[in-house]
């Protein structure tokens, strides 16, 4: 017999004969890991209650229609979002412990533009419903509750004294922030879903609310606050004066107003620098006049720096009290203001010094804020100081009435708005379907003890697979940022400062497909598994298993030996571990 | 297709063109540019692979072992110090029985530091049970690439391709890279059988075993390096029969009615043919015999090509301290069994060592030397060095 045909009876190399399997040493261990998902401050801080690690995970894979449809579970309006809504999830987002915030506003405007470009639709997702809805405003809040309630399958009929839905984002916001065809189109999805709307036909006036509370089932009431602060002195009747909210309204329905070669804009909030850029796009030099410093601005940062650019001028710790001019205003006094201590608010007080200057201006506009007009409420509701009252979930004291948007005790946003109106519609289906008195239970469906219900953490949505939601929310401390790297945050180009003075067009440009994609995945994803692997490349037992449901991973608790290490890798803080009893 | 490329750019292609699915490695001179451009080739999505950045070549010949229980084709490359920091693993992926495939750029050894070519880092693992292939050019590295992978896995052997540092590995030639069909269609995707790490059917690989099995395990390493050599010489002519280009472990140059023979490996080869040539041209009866496998030693061929010869000059570009350059040593012991009629003296050159140049004057006086003298010395003989 030749050497090489001579045989053995062992294998080619040592292997146990039997599996290892039967020998589960899994119970050795005294703890285990659990996957779990945490919320991340982006959603607790997002008023609308979007899903935003939900929805950045789908962009990053270049998913949009997906990422589309995660946002409209929440919020019916990407596109404008991306562009209006002040992103105060950005302020919260982890990656600024890491380098730079995420631009979630810039793949929020992306998936919105990619849902009209592709006439991506909203169904409705449940049964058609005999119970009718009543809403009136058509503004942010009053569209977001229709919608909602919409989707639910109730017939819904808005109601509105103006002329085009859109309330503020139409009325208050200039055309270089939002252009008109991206409002357009945005709201006119809600009228394909069937949504009836009844323009120029103001509530109290036209039709009394008794009888929009007899033929319908439930209404719903956001007609925000046009009621606005005066400066409280005298002379405030000369022509070339302006309130904010009517300026904007008039420049905004494609009107002329006679404004001066030399405004003076009173105010610090994002009224004011709306009508400071728009005077600079009418051709006027502009000063805005402000009582505290520019630290103090309770305007957006982005909006002052812009509104700088533009060649604004500002004019701090300053309040007039005293209008110049006969029948058109000539100039103003104002008084020097010093700051104080620090007031209700977290800024500081504006204190009287005494002193005064004037300044010549040809024009003013007066933007220091704005309350309801008691007027505009229905006489049944309770309110304070034209603040109406509700519950958490936006139920008046009338219970067929709910309420939201700025007329309720929240802040004037769009975001906020669009949150209080998906607040209300559910707490509407929930009414109609007699399952009052539950709002505690609804807790669990918020993104974290301070965040806004979601409707997806309601139905369970599938666009992006949340295991074992909990209401704990992840900091960047509670992650393993090992694993991502430092990229600088998306910067997105302004048109140049003199082409934006020729007229409304938009200011900020798009971001591309591949831009979006970049930034979507700059996302860390916080508090949620992205089937990133590191569980089951790093379990030294093998324990670790993709889910058979789909998405994931899951323990074999039968050979974990708890050792910790999987819940120690994740980066992102979607597992724990759980000490045995 | 035919390009103008190194030695190193060879080996990446010949791992690219073979599918190679796992590649761990650590850089080290002069091999860094094999693992840059496959790095490369997998970022521009030329090579569909996994590549496992580790900490040191321990780790990556234990990575490469993993992979290969896992059922990838697993490949890595190193030289000089790396392939003495992965020396125990070498020896692991043996008795695993995993077929990973390793280039290896000869480096001399430290110390005194250097990066330039010897044969000392190679020769030193010639009892790991590594199959170990040696080559002249470029063409044969790539070709050697590919090959290396069909033998380690048809035997369950580690192989090994060893390149001369900066003479192969830096140096370009132009050669022609086979398309990746006709690749695919010689070298089948890996079948590891039943000897693979399955999660689902967890096992132990290479536990603890006794004194009445441990033989048996070793023995089969043996016995299948014998099967080796059947092994290579069929896989040499099914790569000639497919690309037309025919490799042998014991390669003869007008050797047949030699007095005396040249033996060497690598890149000598190559200034070996012009140097045969020359002496030849001057009446000399002398050939050459190029081997290109260490590991299985091709002890029959060699005795074959050798057998009646008058004299036989072993050059060894390394070297063991206290004994004989290894490829001299090899053949001493080889041709030992012949009747002493037929076994021919033996010479035994070390040069070349640390890069130094083996050129046609050098061989030429080693076979003046070995002509003259009538008797080999006592110990292998150093070329070359500056005594004073």
């Amino acid at each position: 017999m030749k050497y090489t045909e001579k045989k053995v009876s062992v294998p080619l190399c040592a292997i146990s004969t039997t599996p290892g399997l039967v020998n589960k040493t899994g119970s050795w261990k005294f703890a285990e890991p659990l996957f779990i998902d945490r919320v991340s401050p982006c959603n607790q801080q997002c008023p609308a209650g979007e899903d935003i690690t939900g929805y950045m995970y789908l962009a990053s894979q270049g998913r949009f229609e997906e990422a589309w449809k995660l946002i409209t579970e929440e919020n019916p309006f990407p596109a404008i979002m991306g562009r209006v809504c002040f992103h105060t999830c950005e302020e919260w987002c982890n990656r600024k412990d890491h380098d730079e915030a995420v631009s979630i506003h810039t793949v929020e405007r992306f998936i919105g533009d990619y849902g009209l470009s592709h006439g991506l639709k909203i169904g409705i997702t449940e049964p058609e419903k005999d119970k009718k809805i009543a809403v009136v405003g058509a503004g942010p809040g009053g569209l977001s509750a229709a919608f909602h309630v919409r989707r639910r399958g109730y017939p819904v009929t808005i109601f509105d004294r103006d002329q085009k839905p859109g309330g503020l984002m139409r009325c208050g916001i200039p055309a270089y922030r939002l252009p008109r065809d991206i409002l357009d189109a945005e709201i006119s999805r809600l009228s394909e879903m069937g949504i009836e709307f009844k323009m120029g036909v103001t509530v109290g006036k036209d039709i009394t609310w008794d009888a929009l509370n007899t033929q319908f089932d439930a209404i719903f009431v956001a007609v925000g606050a046009y009621q606005e602060t005066t400066l409280g002195i005298e002379g405030l009747n000369k022509q070339g004066i302006f309130e904010a909210l009517k300026f904007l309204e008039e420049i905004n329905l494609d009107g002329k107003p006679k404004i001066g070669k030399n405004m003076a804009v009173i105010g610090g909030g994002n009224s004011a620098i709306d009508c400071a850029r728009v005077s600079r796009r009418l051709g006027a030099e502009v000063t805005i006049v402000y009582r505290r410093g520019e630290e103090e601005m309770p305007a957006h940062l982005e909006e002052i720096e812009m509104a700088k650019e533009e060649g604004a001028e500002f004019l701090f710790l300053a309040t007039p009290t005293e209008v110049y001019g006969q029948e058109q205003i000539a100039g103003l006094k104002l008084e020097k203001m010093a700051l104080g201590e620090v007031d209700d608010s977290g800024r500081r007080r504006p204190v009287p010094t005494g002193e005064t200057f004037d300044i010549d201006c040809d024009g003013m506009i007066v933007a220091i804020g704005e309350g309801t007009r008691v007027d505009d409420l229905p006489p049944f509701v309770s309110h304070k100081k034209g603040v109406v009252e509700t519950d958490q979930m936006g139920q008046t004291t009338e219970s067929t009435v709910f309420a939201g948007g700025d007329m309720i005790d929240i802040p004037h946003t769009i975001t906020h708005a669009i949150g209080s109106g998906k607040r209300a519609a559910i707490a509407i289906d929930r009414f109609l379907g007699g399952a009052k008195g539950e709002e505690k239970g609804l807790d669990q469906f918020k993104w974290g003890d301070k965040g806004t219900i979601s409707v997806g953490r309601i139905k369970g949505t599938t666009l992006f697979k949340r295991r074992s939601p909990s209401t704990e929310v992840i900091d960047y401390e509670g992650m393993n940022t090992f694993y991502f790297d430092h990229r600088p945050r998306i910067k997105i180009d302004r048109i140049p400062a003199k082409k934006r003075l020729e007229g409304f067009q938009e200011v900020m440009t798009s971001p591309s497909e591949q831009e979006a994609v970049s930034e979507a995945r700059r996302c860390f994803i916080c508090g949620s598994c992205s089937e990133c692997g590191n569980c089951y490349i790093f379990c030294p037992d093998s324990a670790i298993k993709s889910d058979p449901e789909g998405y994931g991973y899951i323990a074999d608790m039968d050979y974990c030996k708890g050792c910790g290490i999987c819940v120690n890798e994740c980066p992102r803080g979607a597992m724990k571990m759980k000490f045995m009893e | 297709m035919r390009k103008v490329i190194t030695g190193n750019v060879a080996v990446a292609y010949g791992a690219m063109l073979s599918d190679v699915q796992v590649v761990a490695a650590y850089p080290i001179t002069p091999q860094t540019t094999i693992i840059e451009e496959l790095a490369t080739m997998q970022a521009e999505g030329l090579a569909d692979l996994d590549y496992i950045r580790v900490e040191s070549e321990h780790s990556a010949m234990a990575a490469c072992i993993g992979a290969s229980m896992g059922g990838a084709r697993a490949f890595t490359a190193t030289c000089g110090q790396g392939l003495f920091l992965m020396h125990e693993m070498l020896h692991y992926a043996t008795g695993a029985r995993t077929p990973v495939v390793l280039a290896n750029v000869n480096r001399a050894a430290a110390a005194p530091w250097t990066i330039w070519s010897d044969q000392t880092d190679s020769v030193s693992q010639r009892e790991t049970g590594w199959i170990q292939l040696y080559c002249e050019g470029n063409q044969e590295v790539l070709d050697t690439t590919i090959m290396a992978f069909k033998i380690a896995e048809t035997l369950r052997l580690p192989a090994m391709i060893v390149l001369d540092a900066f003479f192969l590995s830096h140096t370009s030639e132009p050669i022609d890279i086979p398309d990746k069909e006709t690749v695919r269609a010689f070298l089948p995707p890996f079948d590891p059988g039943d000897y693979w790490l399955d999660p689902n059917n967890p096992r132990t690989f290479g536990g603890i075993t006794m004194n009445d099995a441990y033989m048996e395990f070793r023995w089969q390493i043996q016995r299948d390096m014998e099967r080796a050599k059947g092994v290579i010489t069929d896989v040499h002519e099914e790569f000639a029969r497919v690309f037309g280009r025919k490799y042998h472990q014991v390669e003869a140059y007008r050797a047949e009615d030699a007095d005396v023979v040249m033996v060497v490996s690598g890149t000598v080869a190559s200034t070996g043919r012009d140097a045969i040539d020359l002496l030849r041209e001057k009446g000399q009866q002398v050939g050459m015999v190029k081997l290109k496998t260490l590991r299985p030693f091709p002890r029959e061929e060699i005795i074959a090509a050798l057998r009646g010869k008058k004299k036989v000059a072993v050059i060894d570009r390394n070297f063991s301290p206290g004994a004989t350059g290894i490829w001299a040593q090899e053949i001493r012991s080889a041709l030992y069994e012949l009747p002493e009629a037929d076994r021919p003296l033996i010479y035994g050159y070390i040069a070349g060592l640390g890069g130094r140049d083996i050129s046609v004057k050098t061989i030429e006086s080693i076979y003046r030397k070995t002509l003259t003298d009538e008797q080999p010395d006592d110990v292998d003989m150093w070329i070359g060095v500056n005594y004073v």
